[in-house]
């Protein structure tokens, strides 16, 4: 699957540098996929906590921890979801890990190691502005 | 969007109507725009459908008056219109008045107004705005429509770069 990069504007600069972001439909929620950044640092999948309200995921019983996000900690709590990712004639389904976190600063998901990065190979073509996903069998 | 006073006499449906531009803003201020089926105008950098704007603002019923109709009635109010699917299409008004306003406008340029804003997009155009996600995805809910994606636009450097937790 090619999907290309995402442009998206930057606080306070004039220019603009296209970023791997990537559209993903979570617990089946597909009038609002989410706008995800492709973030290999992050050792997990982590959205802000609104998602799971969006999409009915119960954390009352989630394992929680707390986790640094730009210098602050937030409390994540972690559900396995339903995730989605689709672009032109492809789309591809899985179940992942995901750490849903408040507060949550950023505008959109991090799609990290474990739940993303295991579960496809990812090409990110920054030249070209570009990325292509392989899914991985298990 | 329109800045000093413009006042306006028009006929909308047999009827007379004085109209000021800063009334439309204010009769829309508390309205939530519906989708963009095609044509759309500008108010207080939101799109709605035109003829939800002159129907708010005049107590019409829409089937009084053509689209082309409140779509022209409000740009003589000095508000832009476009049309959707059109994206890299300048404003009609802004075109008219300077033709380098015609080159094509990024999608990321017309996001920088909605900075800390959440909005939905599809088909490379934004199609709502909201303070909230869950206003958002309410929206898109009531009007049956779907967004090809949702996110929070940046308004500062941490919202914008994610700074991986680890």
């Amino acid at each position: 699957m090619r999907l290309n990069f995402r442009e998206i504007p930057d606080p306070g600069q004039q220019t603009i540098r296209a970023r791997p972001i990537i559209d993903v439909v979570v617990e089946g929620l597909e009038i609002a996929p989410q706008a995800c950044l492709l973030d290999s640092g992050a050792t997990a999948i982590r959205f802000g906590g609104y998602v799971a309200e969006l999409c009915g995921v119960d954390l009352s019983d989630a394992p929680e921890k707390q986790i640094a996000v730009g210098g602050a900690l937030v409390t994540a709590r972690m559900a396995e979801v339903g995730l989605l990712v689709a672009g032109g004639e492809d789309a591809y389904s899985w179940t992942a890990p995901v750490w849903f976190c408040d507060p949550w600063t950023p505008g959109f998901g991090l799609l990290g190691l474990t739940g993303f990065f295991d579960h496809f190979e990812v090409t990110i073509a920054s030249y070209e502005e570009r990325i292509e996903l392989t899914p991985i069998s298990p | 969007m329109a800045e000093k006073t413009v006042i306006r006499k028009a006929t909308i449906g047999g009827r007379s109507f004085v109209l000021r531009n800063r009334d439309v803003m204010r009769a829309l201020r508390n309205v939530e725009p519906e989708p963009i089926m095609s044509h759309y105008v500008v108010v207080g950098l939101r799109r709605f459908p035109p003829k939800q704007v002159i129907s708010a603002v005049t107590g019409l019923d829409r089937a009084d008056f053509t689209t082309h109709h409140a779509r022209r009635t409000l740009m003589r109010l000095g508000f832009s219109a476009g049309r959707h699917g059109a994206m890299s299409r300048a404003s009609d008004a802004n075109a008219q008045q300077a033709p380098s306003a015609s080159a094509p406008e990024r999608l990321a340029d017309r996001l920088r107004p909605l900075a800390g804003q959440w909005v939905a997009i599809k088909d490379g155009d934004v199609i709502h705005a909201a303070e909230s996600a869950q206003a958002l995805v309410g929206w898109l809910g009531r009007h049956g429509q779907h967004a090809d994606s949702v996110f929070r636009v940046p308004d500062d450097e941490l919202a914008a770069t994610g700074l991986a937790p680890l």
